[in-house]
């Protein structure tokens, strides 16, 4: 026979191929070099692998979680922390109703000065005033007098006015001022009574005397000065005296501490126990203006000036036109509210006591509706229930939580049920159905999102794949580390042996006792204590998962060295003079390569597991940052997890997924590497 | 046998000394701040019985905390011997009070998993490998996988969902009923029981695989033996070649592994128990841990180890008692 060349023998393997595409019936001969088929090493592998059915899923399951987690966001329009927003229709707080219970100043004229304590406890005053159904009223201060008065119902005006008294009457002792002892003058709180001066000069030893039919009494207050009192009894006047009618008229306005007009003129009445004093009133000028009601305009686009508003309180008394803003405006009555016309007779404004305002204080409510409020709210009162519904027009809104206009420029309206809930503080509380922009939680699954949103408003399979990025990369990480530390601590324990292994092993032994997860935990736990940047804890735990595992990768690599180092491959390399790293790493890692790779693939998956189940206790990964775990753990509590199962269920079914290919994968590596252990 | 037992044990001892002693320098270097504001909250928690500046110097005591790393550790090392765990930040008694009120807790839980888990795998497992590719294998095969793939908390969250949630049947969490006071003391049992029937079906189901798979890898070594074939080729009836020559020979793994897992049961499911709110060990040592109860969390871990130890202390002496043919020296 021939000598057999392997170049000539492929030439007639091809010739034999193509003769065997023509002539489709030439059996093969035993001694045929075509039946000897050749694989190599790998293509062995990869043919046995193929075989496997499971790890072929697995691997198809691996590929598919990499292009998702890798190439899908690249194509998916969303990022991991955008924050999806919606609108929504929700009861909202549309309005409020207070009735008006304090009293707001308007000024009315600049020029008037007015104390501050006067005018604070001007509110004080007009309630009592109301109480005591009074229509005006004298306040002293220090230095001087003011007048409250009644313009209209809920409206009165502060004045300053000019005094002058005119006469003292009741029963008891009043107060007429002090003698000075060296000045020998007296300092009157009353009008001056003449020649009292000398009377008390006279009589100051003793502690009284009576002086022009009245009876005065002298009190010592210190050595300087003498209080002079005053035994009155009747009336008694500081000029000249006036009729009866007059007597008649300040009696009767005392009763109630008032005013009251004489001869056109006006007068004031001061009682203090049981003494009044009388004043003509003169000079009055108006400085305030005290109210509380509140402006409800009929086109609630047009605001109405103080000016105004003041000018229209001062017409209420009388009725009729006043001028204001240089326009005139005409004031009255109609069904007990005051209502503000202009020139034209349109109704232009009207005075309230109670005051309807969107609940963020803006005054847009129609007139309409706030008239039908007030009907709604006296009903309510009436028929003594807190809460009821109106249903009534307000603005419509469009899907942008905008309002929407008429062609012609005027709101849309359409009915609404309006809840009117009174408050325990006396307010009423309107709430409407209003659409409004907000974060779009926990939306279900739809076109926009296919697996809905979370809790925060992120889209849930945006996260999911960029979540899965870094759950594969701590996998690949981690075991990354593993290995390398395994194989070099392995390595250099298998292939020298003696008191290297011995340490080496022991290291191995005591790493293989400590409690990986408690300590993980312990990380975490102190991390989120030191509140750690998201980044510097994935690194720190990545580092600290490779570092607790490498001894499992160590103690399989001594084991297959230290049955390699006796072959003769070996002592081969040692007889032609290789140098040591060289035989480690070139002869001995290489053998090792199997079982590394299969022992990698499945560690990926614990790692995965690892890694996942810490995120999901809220101790590896932080929240904005996404991986599987803390997708799950945002839904983990007992309400969320049984209201948005489609948060967590997909995020479940991937982790377990993964790592289930990555077991059949492994599974797989390791039968068609050995195909005799156990397959 | 007793020379050997010795060394080994004396081995152990010497492995967990420098377990431990990792342990504390990890407890050691702990940031101090992170222990002073820890301790101060829980010192301001309704119910401390210590101010934190007590506790702190108990842990200084305790601990040789403000001595270097080495004689701190032997001062710590001296207080454990004797006995003296402290006292627990969290629980506030002492730490070894705290175990005892949880320990047995996850004792029955372990155990009634370990049971199941027996009866449910070992047998799965033959039948996988005696009829291998078949259905039966591919199936025990895959869900084997699936079992060992599932996160616990997964799973768990899967099961309150399904049988809490929709159906209704269990509490989502917690050991007792809301009636547990009122019910008699045969109720009070039946209620925990019912209490732990999640947790159970849980850590059966993530545990089955590992043994499954590994049942199905021995039968399947001690089929493909030569014995086997020589016991069939005498004509041995099938059942008899598996039930005797086949089965006896693959339980020496299989006990010499759950042997080893026994000390195992005492250690508690960490997560399990923390998502089911069973009061064992591992739900007291996860809170204890998030919260830096130091002196609980310094227990747990060398108790850990101590078992880890043990269990593999346990599965080497096995493997000589079960096996004849292993002479250990």
């Amino acid at each position: 026979m021939a000598r057999f060349n392997l170049n000539e023998a492929l030439k007639q393997k091809a010739a034999q191929h193509t003769l065997k595409a023509n002539v489709n019936q030439d059996e093969l001969a035993l001694d045929d070099v075509s039946r000897v088929k050749v694989l190599s090493p790998g293509r062995k592998v990869f043919k046995r692998f193929m075989r496997n059915r499971l790890a072929i899923f697995g691997s198809v399951l691996l590929i598919s979680m990499f292009v998702l987690a890798f190439f899908g966001p690249l194509f998916y329009p969303y990022g991991q922390k955008e924050v999806f927003y919606k609108y929504d229709d929700r009861t909202v707080n549309y309005g409020m109703a207070k009735e008006n219970t304090a009293y707001n100043y308007f000024v009315s004229d600049e020029g008037v000065d007015i104390e501050l304590l006067v005018g604070t406890a001007a509110g004080s005053n007009i309630k009592s005033m109301i109480a005591a159904g009074q229509d005006g009223k004298l306040i002293a201060s220090e230095t001087r007098y003011y007048a409250i008065d009644k313009v209209e119902e809920d409206i009165y005006t502060l004045s300053t006015v000019e005094t002058e008294e005119i006469c003292l009457f009741g029963e008891g002792s009043i107060f007429v001022g002090n003698y000075g002892t060296i000045t020998e003058a007296m300092e009157y709180s009353i009008a001056p009574i003449a020649g009292l001066e000398d009377a008390v000069s006279t009589h100051r030893g003793g502690d009284s005397f009576v002086y022009d039919g009245v009876t005065y009494e002298l009190v010592t207050v210190n050595r300087r000065t003498i209080g002079v009192y005053m035994q009155l009894s009747g009336i008694r006047y500081s000029g000249a005296p006036m009729d009866a009618e007059f007597e008649a008229l300040a009696r009767s306005a005392a009763a109630d501490n008032g005013s009251f007009r004489y001869n056109g003129e006006e007068y004031g009445v001061e009682t203090s126990k049981t003494i009044s004093r009388v004043f003509r009133l003169s000079d009055k000028k108006v400085g305030r203006v005290y109210s509380r009601l509140s402006v409800d305009t009929y086109d609630a686009s047009v605001e109405v000036p103080e000016s105004l508003r003041v000018a229209a309180m001062l017409a209420a008394g009388e009725g009729g036109t006043f001028e204001a803003d240089g326009k005139t405006w005409s004031i009255a009555k109609e069904d007990g509210i005051l209502v503000v016309r202009d020139s034209t007779g349109a109704e232009s404004f009207e005075f309230s006591e109670v005051s309807i305002r969107r609940y963020s204080g803006e005054d847009s409510i129609s007139l309409e509706l706030k008239k039908a409020l007030k009907v709604k709210i006296e009903e309510m009162t009436e028929a003594n229930v807190r809460t009821d519904v109106l249903t009534h027009v307000i603005p419509v809104q469009n899907e942008e939580g905008q309002y929407d206009y008429n062609e012609d420029g005027t709101l849309k309206m359409a009915e609404a049920d309006l809840d009117i809930d009174q408050q325990q503080t006396g307010e009423y509380v309107i709430r409407a159905e209003q659409r409004i922009y907000v974060i779009d939680r926990f939306g279900s699954p739809s076109r926009a999102h296919i697996l809905g949103t979370d809790g925060d408003g992120f889209d849930v399979f945006a996260r999911l794949m960029y979540g899965g990025r870094v759950s594969l990369m701590v996998g690949f990480v981690v075991v990354f580390l593993e290995i390398i530390l395994g194989v070099i601590m392995g390595g250099l324990a298998g292939y020298y042996g003696g008191w290297v292994d011995m340490v080496i092993m022991r290291l191995v032994d005591i790493f293989y006792c400590l409690p990986s997860m408690p300590i993980m935990i312990i990380l975490g736990a102190m991390m989120d204590a030191m509140r750690m940047d998201t980044y510097i804890r994935l690194i720190i735990m990545m580092a600290a998962l490779g570092i607790m595992g490498w001894a499992g990768v160590a103690r399989m690599v001594r084991g297959q060295i230290l049955s390699l180092r006796e072959q003769e491959f070996m002592l081969a390399a040692e007889a032609s003079g290789l140098k040591v790293r060289h035989r480690i790493l070139h002869h001995l890692i290489p053998n090792v390569m199997p079982q590394l790779i299969v022992i990698a693939t499945m560690g990926m998956g614990g790692v995965i597991l690892l890694e996942s189940t810490l995120s999901y206790l809220g101790l590896g990964v932080k929240h904005p940052l996404a991986t599987w775990g803390t997708m799950i753990n945002s839904v983990s509590s007992a309400t969320a997890m049984s209201q948005y199962p489609y948060i967590w269920i997909p995020v479940g079914l991937l982790i377990c997924l993964t790592v289930i290919a990555f077991n059949f994968v492994g599974d797989g590596l390791r039968d068609a590497y050995d195909p005799k252990a156990n397959r | 046998m007793l020379k050997y037992i010795t060394k080994r044990l004396i081995y152990s001892a010497i492995i967990l000394v420098f377990v431990m002693f990792l342990i504390y320098v990890l407890m050691y270097n702990m940031p101090s701040g992170y222990i002073e504001t820890k301790a101060r909250e829980l010192a301001s928690r309704p119910g401390a019985t210590k101010s934190y500046t007590e506790w702190l110097s108990d842990l200084n005591a305790q601990y040789g905390m403000d001595k270097g790393v080495v004689e701190g550790y032997f001062v710590w090392v001296g207080n454990a011997v004797r006995g003296n765990w402290g006292d627990s930040w969290v629980w506030t008694i002492p730490v070894t009070e705290e175990f005892h009120n949880t320990v047995w807790f996850s004792f029955i839980l372990g155990l009634i998993s370990f049971i199941f888990e027996i009866i449910i795998a070992i047998p799965l497992g033959i039948v996988a490998a005696r009829k291998q590719y078949s259905f039966a294998d591919y199936f025990t095969t895959v869900f084997a996988m699936v079992s060992i793939s599932l996160p616990t908390f997964f799973l768990a969250t899967v099961l309150k969902y399904v049988f809490s949630v929709k159906l209704g049947w269990f509490d989502i969490s917690g050991m007792q009923g809301r009636y547990y006071g009122t019910l008699s003391p045969f109720g009070k049992f039946l209620d925990v029981a019912h209490h732990f029937v999640l947790p159970s079906i849980t850590l059966i189901v993530l545990s089955i695989g590992g043994l499954m798979r590994y049942t199905r890898t021995n039968m399947l070594e001690v089929l493909n033996s030569d014995y086997i074939r020589t016991a069939r080729a005498k004509g041995v009836p099938e059942k008899t070649v598996i039930n005797h020559h086949a089965f006896r020979n693959t339980m020496i793994p299989l006990i010499t592994t759950l042997g080893g897992s026994l000390p195992g049961l005492f250690s508690g499911a960490l997560i399990t128990e923390t998502l089911f709110a069973i009061r064992g060990i591992g739900f007291a040592s996860y809170n204890s841990m998030v919260q830096a109860d130091i002196p609980f969390t310094m227990f747990y871990l060398a108790f850990i180890s101590i078992l880890t130890l043990l269990g593999n202390l346990i599965s080497d002496l096995l493997y000589g008692v079960v096996d004849p043919r292993v002479r250990l020296s």
